[in-house]
Formats: structure tokens, C-alpha cells, sequence
């Protein structure tokens, strides 16, 4: 007997059909991931304001020991990256790995609990924090009883991941998979082993600051940045209907990242009291890192040839292309920034503070709102509410993090010359620094308002508001 | 790479080599340093800390000190600059005078946590204690631009308690003008009408105060004008405020005594010489 064909337009009801069910599974879980990490940008982008502007007006909120500089800079660093960029990435990694293994969620209620506990550990680190728990070990300054609460919770997101990922349906394994996958994995072993040596069983001295810098740098190297750059990796075929370019230059890109990255944290340390061959061994990390920008670089660009035009319509497009050249721009920066004869300036002052939010802001963010972007009206039926807002959101943010990045990297170069200098007086530092520190507050309102702009729109989703999905989504200027 | 294993397995291996390169590695050859002693009579270096400057690092990591403060001193031979003649010269940690040498790990040994820092808004700690005193430390922690105008570090108010003097002053108080301790934290003016108000009431006893001060015991002053109220008032605003004082807190003792205690490029260590 000849095989029945199969004709291609009832493939794609199947298909559409087969894809409702595995986001109705996921949407419970993956919109409280959602909703929470917004939150939480909200807390933390009022922190930083608050540390912001007392960097050029010292008088601001003085005699509130809860928002003095220290603790609110503390707070800020917890609710962006534990409370915003690592729930975004817990809930993205779920839907994600849900969509491309064709498989539906199971158990999604014991996901509420991983939220919960990752909620809860937030609201204690913020408010530990700003009422005097801080510990003062930057990216870990939670108090020490938070920690249980984000490794149980990641235990149980990695378990689900892994879980999913045995049932896939599909037999193919796409990139973005991989980065999730090895993210899920490394995370928690990362995790866990820092606050193991540095609060759990305290390693000596200077152990300390090398386990710190391991940590953080891989925060944003093995958590942050694979599964962002799988998202974009997941978004870009997606929304422009074509192939990703090179399935080899996929390989070498994972693979150089997955070696290369995790040596790159110790050049934060440079010149100070650790062994010289952390450093080097680190610079050399860093350079190598080149490789896997440059195949992920040509990979994403060869794949949107031909249809950069798109840009002009999608939001969840707009968003995720700037977080890929931010990518790139980013990482060819890192790499520079590890020379020893660039951080003998660039170390210890502004520059790097620049340099690591074009990372978490530029790259890292903008990609995840690419992805609330494309996601959220999925898993909810409904469109976004406004293409205004979207578009105050993503100018807000795209100028913002322009400014921020702009104005402290002139201002940390300059900085670290001047530091360099023993005859130029301390005071004449900071006066140079402080219209700089000025640009800094004018670029956090900006994103802030942006940030609001999209509370709202998400607001406003889960609420309801919006039309029923039916055909296109939102575009910023419709089609003619 | 269709298959898990291949992922999972390749991922342990690569994150394995940078654990035991970047982590294990180190802890092997660091963990347990001990402290230096020349022979068998000289005292160990570093001590840990205890008491006060103990429970003063605590208040040091609690309010994010080390966000602007690093705590090591670098080499002399890193960084450079260009002096007046043209000459590439470089090490400026030591030439500013932030510590005799460049601190080394043993120096870190009893720190929990170790607050090495990654930002200078400010200057380096390591060796502060051998910089300043105990009253600028205490008078810098309330209020950092009663010395230094420009300075944007925040105020302490909250470790010092503003009292009313019962008796002699205490000798811990500190020693300011009314415009640091009227409203702590900040630095107070009278506007133009509150100190036509306090002129009413006192200007003779204000006047007659400026006039008995050395500095100013020669020149005339006259309280009806423009100028001399300013200068009046810029006089009045450096004179101690009455019935009341403005002592540390024992957080504060605490703090003052942890930053004094800091004392790590000091004590000659063998593999600190360059």
C-alpha cells in the first residue's frame, strides 16, 4: 500500500493545534515567572535611581540608613539579577524547552512552588539588605538565609527542564536547547559551590574574592548569557519564518563559549593580591572568547540578511536584534577590557560598571523583552494592548542604556587616568566624575520609563485588555 | 548533537576544567595560609581582628562600604602616567600614599569576607588606619564634607546620637560647628528670615562672641548691613551649638575602631618586596 500524503495544510493545523496545548500547559507557571521577574525590575530600577542620584547628590534621602548608597546598590544588584534576569531566564527555559521538544509540561502547579521560593528569597534579599543584613560580596550579598530558597527553587526549574527534555517528542535537538540545558545544569553547581566557600565553609583570605569572581562573572557567562542567546537563537527563525544560517558555526559557538567563558572571571582581579597565573589564565579565557562571539555574530546577521526591513514592524524582533549586536559589541568589549594594559586603567573605576550593564541591560535584557514580547501573547490569547507603549518602551530603553553606556565609559576611562596619576588630588576625580554620575540618573529615568511602559502593557495583558489573538500579532507600524 | 549525553557530558567537562583551574587549584595552593613571623621571637602578622574593630566590619559590610572602597594596594609597577618632565613612571597606589607596599594574600588571611572591592569612587582602605585620626575618622564618618566640599560619600547620622549635654561635654562628642549638627547628616543654613529672627533675639551675645575671637578680635563689625550679617553668620555657623552634643554610637566606636585597625601594607612581608 502507498503511504497516504500527507498535505501540508493539515501538518500545520496539527502543528498549531499540538503548539496550544503545550502553552496552555506551561502558561500558569511561565506567567508567574513572567510577572514576577517584572516586578522585580520595578524594585530594582527604583533602587538604582535611588543609588544613582546620590552618587551627585550625596543630600539626597541623607539620614535614611535603609537608602544610603551602599545597601541601595546592594538591594538593586539582588532584584535585578536574582528577582528580573534569572526568573526571566527560569521561565524562558521552561516554555522554550516545552516548544521545541513538542512536549506539554508535567506537574506545571509544583512550578508555583519554585516561583514562590524564588520570590521569597527575593523579598528577603532586597529588604535584608536595606534594613543592615548586607554582606557586602558582590552578586552574593544576599543574607546568608537566602540562599536555601534560590537553590531549591533552581533545583526544582533544572529538574523540570531535564524532565521535559527526556520526553521530547521531537527527535532533533536545536541549538537552543543546548544553551538551556547547559545552563540549567551549571548554574545551580556554580551556585551552590559559591556560597559553599564563601559562607557556608569559608575558604581563607583571598580564596574568597577568587570563588566571588569565578561566580559572578560566570552568572552572567553560563546562566545569563547561554540561555539569552538561545532565546535569540529561538526568536530570530521564528519570527522571520527562515532556518538559522549554519548549523556548524551553532557548534563551535556553544562549545567555545561552554570552554572559554568559565575561565574568563579572574581578570577582575587584576593587580590585585592573587597569583599572577589567575589573571593570565583568565586573560587568556577572555581573548579566546572571541571565537564563539564571532560564530554567534556571523550565525545571527547571515541568518536576518535580506530582512533587517522586518525591524520596522516586530517588536519582539526590534528588541532581540538589539540585544544580539549588543552581544557582540559587548563581548568584543569584554575581550579588549581583559588586557592587561586596558585594565590597568579601566579596572577599579566607572568603565566596568558601564561595560557590565551594555551586558546585563543592553544584551541580556533587551533580549528578554524580545521574548515577553513574542511569548506573553501566546501564552495568554491575547495581544498587546498598545504598539505606543511598546514603542516608548523600546525607545526609552535603546536611548537609555545608549546614554548610560556613553556617558560612564568616557567618564571611568578618564577616571582611572587621572587614578593612575599621584599628582592629580583625589577631589579633582570625583568633580570630573560627578556630570558623568549626572548623565547616569538622566539614562535611569529613561529606562525606567520604559520599564514602566512595559509593567503596564503586561498589566494590561494579564488583565485581559487587548484583542483575542486570531491572526498577527502587534506590529509597530501595520503592514500595507 | 541530538543527544543529551553528548550536551551533558560535554558540559561537565568544560565547566569541570575552569572549577578545578580557577577554583580548586587556588584553594589548594592558598587555603590555610599562615601568618609570618621573622624568627621565633617576633610576633605573627596579620592578628585577627577582635572586640570593637571586629564588630566594626560588620557595620563596614552592612552599609556596602566596599562598593566605593577597594582594599588593596597594587604594585609598583602597575599602571602608569607621564609626569611634568615627560617621564613614563607608574605604581600609583604606593605614591599616593595608600600603603608602604602592595599587599599580598597573607595580609587577607583572617578577613571574613575578604572586601577586596572592584571600585575606587573613593580612595583605598587597606592601610587607612595609618592616614587619619580617630576624631577626623569619627567627624568624616557623620559627615564627609566637613572636610572635603566636593565629596559625595554619604552621611552616617545613624551611628551618632545627637544628646542633650548633661554636665561637662563628653569628651567622645564631636567636635563641630552648629551647621554640621543642627540637622545631622546634612549642613544647615538659617534662611534670611530665620537668622533676622535669631539676630533679634541674640545678636549682641553672637556679636560680642565674634568680637572676643582672636581671629576676628580687631575687625568691626556691624550687624545692620548685608555683609556683615553674612560674615556674622558664617562665623555664628561654625560655633558649637548649645546644650547639646553629638556622640558615636557603639556601632559608630565600632566602625571608627575597625577603619583605624586597618593597617595591611605595613608590616615588611619577604614575598611583598618587588
Amino acid at each position: 500500500m502507498a503511504p497516504t500524503a500527507v498535505t501540508p495544510e493539515f501538518d500545520r493545523e496539527r502543528a498549531a493545534a499540538e503548539r496550544a496545548g503545550i502553552d496552555a500547559s506551561c502558561r500558569g507557571p511561565v506567567l508567574y515567572f513572567a510577572a514576577s521577574a517584572a516586578f522585580w525590575l520595578l524594585v530594582g530600577s527604583a533602587l538604582a535611581l535611588v543609588a544613582s542620584v546620590k552618587l551627585h547628590t550625596p543630600y539626597f534621602l541623607t539620614g535614611i540608613p535603609e537608602f544610603t548608597f551602599g545597601r541601595a546598590r546592594m538591594a538593586h544588584l539582588q532584584a535585578v539579577s536574582i528577582g528580573w534576569t534569572s526568573m526571566v531566564t527560569m521561565g524562558g527555559c521552561v516554555w522554550m524547552m516545552c516548544r521545541l521538544c513538542r512536549t506539554e509540561l508535567i506537574y506545571p502547579k509544583l512550578l508555583f512552588v519554585s516561583g514562590t521560593l524564588w520570590n521569597v528569597g527575593t523579598l528577603l534579599a532586597v529588604c535584608g539588605i536595606l534594613l543592615g543584613g548586607g554582606q557586602s560580596v558582590e552578586w552574593l550579598d544576599a543574607p546568608p538565609y537566602c540562599p536555601p530558597f534560590f537553590i531549591a527553587g533552581l533545583g526544582l526549574v533544572s529538574a523540570w527542564v531535564a524532565a521535559t527534555f527526556r520526553r521530547r517528542r521531537e527527535p532533533h535537538v536545536y541549538v537552543t536547547q543546548w544553551y538551556i540545558l547547559a545552563a540549567v545544569f551549571w548554574f545551580p553547581w556554580l551556585y551552590t559551590v559559591a556560597v559553599f566557600m564563601i559562607y557556608w565553609s569559608p575558604a581563607t583570605g583571598v580564596v574568597q574574592p577568587i570563588v566571588n569572581w569565578w561566580f559572578n562573572h560566570n552568572f552572567l557567562g553560563l546562566w545569563l548569557t547561554p540561555v539569552a542567546v538561545g532565546t535569540a537563537y529561538y526568536l530570530i527563525p521564528k519570527i522571520i519564518g527562515r532556518p538559522i544560517h549554519s548549523y556548524y558555526l551553532s557548534i563551535t559557538g556553544f562549545w567555545a563559549l561552554a570552554l572559554f567563558y568559565s575561565w574568563a572571571g579572574m581578570h577582575h582581579l587584576i593587580g590585585g593580591p592573587i597569583p599572577a597565573w589567575l589573571s593570565t589564565a583568565s586573560t587568556v579565557g577572555s581573548v579566546m572568547m572571541f571565537i564563539p562571539v564571532i560564530a554567534v555574530g556571523i550565525n545571527h546577521h547571515m541568518t536576518m540578511r535580506n530582512h533587517f526591513h522586518r525591524l520596522k514592524y516586530s517588536p519582539a524582533l526590534r528588541f532581540t536584534v538589539f540585544g544580539a549586536i549588543a552581544y557582540t559589541w559587548v563581548s568584543f568589549q569584554g575581550s579588549v577590557e581583559s588586557l592587561k594594559d586596558f585594565s590597568e586603567v579601566a579596572h577599579f573605576t566607572h568603565y566596568t560598571v558601564a561595560h557590565a550593564h551594555l551586558g546585563a541591560y543592553g544584551f541580556v535584557s533587551m533580549i528578554y523583552f524580545g521574548l515577553y514580547y513574542y511569548m506573553i501573547p501566546r501564552l495568554t490569547g491575547r495581544e498587546w494592548a498598545s504598539s505606543r507603549l511598546i514603542r516608548v518602551h523600546f525607545w526609552c530603553a535603546a536611548v537609555g542604556i545608549t546614554i548610560y553606556f556613553v556617558g560612564l565609559s568616557i567618564g571611568g576611562w578618564w577616571q582611572g587616568r587621572m587614578m593612575n596619576n599621584p599628582d592629580v588630588p583625589w577631589g579633582n576625580i570625583v568633580v570630573y566624575l560627578k556630570p558623568h554620575f549626572l548623565s547616569r540618573t538622566i539614562a535611569g529615568v529613561l529606562m525606567t520609563v520604559g520599564h514602566v511602559a512595559f509593567a503596564a502593557l503586561l498589566v494590561m495583558n494579564l488583565a485581559g485588555w487587548g484583542k483575542k489573538r486570531t491572526g498577527g500579532p502587534t506590529y509597530f507600524v501595520e503592514k500595507t | 548533537m541530538d543527544r543529551g549525553m553528548v550536551i551533558f557530558v560535554g558540559a561537565l567537562l568544560t565547566f569541570s576544567s575552569s572549577w578545578l583551574g580557577l577554583v580548586l587549584f587556588p584553594f589548594w595552593q592558598l587555603n590555610g595560609e599562615q601568618p609570618y613571623r621573622k624568627d621565633a621571637a617576633d610576633d605573627p602578622y596579620p592578628l585577627a581582628l577582635q572586640g570593637t574593630a571586629l564588630a566594626g566590619q560588620k557595620v563596614y559590610q552592612r552599609e556596602g562600604c566596599m562598593y566605593c572602597h577597594s582594599q588593596q594596594v597594587r604594585s609598583e609597577k602597575f599602571g602608569n602616567w607621564w609626569d611634568e618632565h615627560g617621564q613614563e613612571r607608574t605604581g600609583a597606589d604606593v605614591k599616593r600614599g595608600w600603603g608602604q607596599r602592595r599587599t599580598v594574600s597573607r595580609d587577607y588571611i583572617y578577613d571574613r569576607p575578604t572586601m577586596l572591592g572592584t571600585m575606587r569612587t573613593g580612595p583605598d582602605l587597606a592601610n587607612v588606619g595609618g592616614r587619619y585620626s580617630e576624631a577626623w575618622q569619627h567627624a568624616h564618618t557623620f559627615n564627609p564634607r566637613v572636610f572635603n566640599d566636593w565629596s559625595v560619600m554619604p552621611s552616617f547620622p545613624w551611628l551618632y546620637r545627637k544628646e542633650k549635654v548633661v554636665g561637662e561635654r563628653s569628651e567622645r562628642a564631636l567636635k563641630l560647628g552648629r551647621e554640621w549638627t543642627v540637622d545631622p547628616g546634612y549642613r544647615w543654613r538659617p534662611s534670611a528670615g530665620q537668622w533676622d529672627a535669631i539676630l533679634r533675639d541674640q545678636g549682641e551675645a553672637i556679636t560680642a562672641r565674634f568680637l572676643s575671637d582672636p581671629a576676628h578680635s580687631t575687625a568691626a563689625i556691624d550687624p545692620g548691613t548685608a555683609d556683615g550679617k553674612k560674615r556674622l553668620l558664617d562665623f555664628w555657623l561654625t560655633t558649637e551649638e548649645e546644650g547639646v552634643q553629638i556622640v558615636p554610637t557603639g556601632e559608630g566606636e565600632a566602625l571608627v575602631a575597625y577603619l583605624l585597625a586597618l593597617r595591611k601594607a605595613e608590616v615588611p612581608l619577604p614575598e611583598a618586596k618587588e
